[in-house]
């Protein structure tokens, strides 16, 4: 080897290690970037309202207290009892709408997977296309419906409304699911004597059911986290899910920081949890339907 | 005696194309058992919106929503939005808001996939951490940004002054000439992770003994990302392209909590626009012909979108 050819390989060595130095040196700053805030939001709900109200601002707490987050959870005071209901107002909204979503999308999704009906194309499309839309389009309107069946304030206007963004994501991603199910095990058990809904039920469902657990979580936390619906539909207090109600800590002139940070903090942990402990199934049923392997 | 679909249509005529749209949805009739449940809640829950929302955008109505008492007044509502200033001056601001929450957010995410693409010890913690700010709700996200943007308080203007970059706290928010920028930056850290693992998904696609055989023949990395990578990212990088720009511009949540659209209107943009049109004015008509308008721009917006994913239909079908 002469050493020209030497000299060509280092410095070939040392364009990827210069490639590969830049790329930790930029994810160290996206880390930095991505959890800066939650960080913050954090060490901000240790502090008291006093510590939280200084300049330069205390970066750690000089003396951290829990004392945000027992008042949050203390069934027995005013902001525990409304950010407890605001919580289970939240829970039993979402978990309506995933099962609901989720009943009606996974024969939906199957069909338009499946069967090769006139119209197939369109009604999917229709089905996408309402993704596309803002809740600005049907909020008037659907305002107005609810005001007719005397719905507003409660949680049924919500689950209702929450079904239109819920079930078409939900039809995507399940029928991406199903599209990766190999149709000859359906035939293979229908030749066996299977009857049409005996295959669905015996090979098709157990088979998609990390598509079914995928699809759930993403309608619950679409569901936890909606706002705009809730903050027009709901003025009740006891009716409030949690990023509505949230807001009484938030205000003009003398706003609790510390508090809401500890109710955002407390707001966002069941989504992260979720997304954490299923994030396979989470990130493979978003990415299913966009990249075609 | 019982005759197979499409017998009788074989003996009457000589040489049939396909049977009728009727006879083939009447021998597909059990299909639409499945899907029916599924129609039946768009029709309420989307059909009729839209179709209220068009009827709405044509009539004057009392501020009381008094639907009794709503008057026809043709395309009044419409004059009014065009020849208003202040819609030209929203929809400058949503096209920048949307095209660099869309951009920054692409080409964030971009990189962040490049940078984990390798394997190494920690990648799939890395990738977790980075996707949180994408799953917390945006309200979280918000106040937790107008805090760090706090004027007095704030954790950002103070590091800046701390680091020597700036005398004092710097008010992001409160000020026309950055608001919009700022609360971009915001969006941009809620969505890039976003387009992180789309392209991430792309990357596996990409064939490694192309890399390999680039590699081989001494193409820099660039020349391996942009001859061979990248190309091959085309299909996945048009769908988040597409879905990152359709939800940037339907944004409400974080204007509308960080600053309301304010000051001044400085960060308003058309969705946060229509909703204190609606439910702050009651100017019903108005707020309704804007978003039929907003509806139009998006219809354009979702044929591109449709054309893109048939595209990747097709090709997998042909595969």
């Amino acid at each position: 080897m002469t050493a020209m050819e030497l000299s060509a390989g280092a410095a070939k060595r040392r364009g990827a290690g210069g490639w590969r130095w830049s790329g930790r040196i930029f994810l160290t700053f996206l880390i930095i970037f991505t959890v800066m805030p939650m960080a913050w939001m954090f060490i901000t709900s240790l502090k008291t309202g006093f510590a939280a109200m200084q300049y330069p601002p205390q970066w750690w707490p000089a003396e951290p207290t829990l004392e945000n987050y027992w008042r949050l959870v203390d069934p027995n005071g005013s902001v525990g009892q409304d950010f407890l209901r605001y919580f289970w107002n939240s829970v039993w909204v979402s978990t309506i709408t995933t099962v609901l979503a989720v009943l009606v999308a996974v024969p939906a999704a199957y069909a338009f997977s499946r069967f090769r009906f006139p119209g197939r194309n369109f009604l999917f499309f229709a089905v996408l296309l309402r993704n596309m839309f803002p809740a600005v389009v049907f909020l008037v309107p659907l305002f107005i419906l609810m005001k007719a069946l005397g719905l507003v304030n409660t949680h049924g206007s919500l689950v209702l409304t929450y079904l239109t963004f819920g079930l078409p994501l939900a039809i995507w991603l399940l029928k991406g699911f199903y599209d990766n199910i190999p149709i000859q095990l359906e035939q293979a058990a229908r030749i066996d004597g299977a009857t049409r809904f005996q295959a669905f039920f015996l090979i098709v469902m157990p088979l998609s059911t990390p598509g079914i657990i995928a699809t759930s979580i993403y309608s619950f936390i679409g569901a936890w986290n909606e706002y705009i619906y809730a903050y027009t539909f709901l003025s009740r207090h006891d009716q409030m899910t949690l990023p509505v109600g949230i807001q009484r800590f938030f205000s003009e002139n003398a706003t609790d920081w510390p508090g809401l940070m500890a109710a955002t903090f407390l707001m966002s942990i069941p989504v992260v949890v979720l997304f954490l402990v299923l994030q396979r199934y989470f990130v493979r049923a978003l990415t299913e339907g966009a990249v075609k392997h | 005696m019982s005759t197979a679909p499409g017998q009788a249509i074989f003996r009457d005529v000589p040489a049939p194309k396909r049977p009728s749209l009727g006879r083939q949805m009447w021998s597909h009739r059990t299909d639409y058992y499945y899907v029916a449940p599924a129609i039946l809640v768009m029709l309420i829950v989307i059909g009729y919106p839209i179709y209220y929302t068009i009827e709405l955008s044509f009539f004057n109505t009392p501020a009381s929503l008094a639907l009794s008492d709503k008057t026809f007044n043709g395309l009044d509502n419409y004059v009014t939005i065009l020849t208003s200033p202040v819609f030209w001056k929203v929809t400058w601001q949503t096209v920048i808001w949307t095209a660099l929450s869309t951009i920054s957010a692409f080409l964030l995410g971009l990189a962040a996939a490049l940078a984990l693409h390798r394997e190494f010890v920690g990648r799939g913690f890395l990738r977790a951490l980075l996707l949180i700010p994408w799953v917390v709700s945006a309200v979280a996200a918000s106040y937790v940004w107008k805090w760090l943007y706090h004027s007095d308080f704030g954790a950002i203007g103070a590091m800046l002054v701390q680091l020597g970059l700036s005398d004092q706290p710097i008010n992001f928010v409160d000020n026309v000439n950055t608001s919009l920028y700022s609360l971009i930056v915001v969006n941009v850290w809620k969505e890039f992770s976003f387009a992180m693992i789309m392209l991430m998904a792309g990357l596996q696609t990409v064939p490694d003994t192309l890399l390999r055989a680039a590699q081989v023949d001494g193409a820099s990395p660039w020349q391996r990302f942009w001859h061979v990578t990248f190309p091959h990212l085309q299909g996945v990088s048009m769908v988040t392209l597409l879905l990152l720009a359709v939800q940037n511009f339907n944004s409400f949540i974080i204007p509308w909590i960080m600053t309301g659209g304010g000051p001044a209107g400085s960060s308003d943009i058309w969705i946060t626009h229509i909703y204190q049109l609606a439910f702050g004015r009651q100017r019903w008509g108005v707020a309704s012909a804007y978003a039929v308008i907003l509806f139009i721009v998006m219809m354009v917006l979702g044929y591109f979108y449709v054309r893109a994913l048939t595209k990747g239909e097709d090709s997998r079908a042909a595969s």
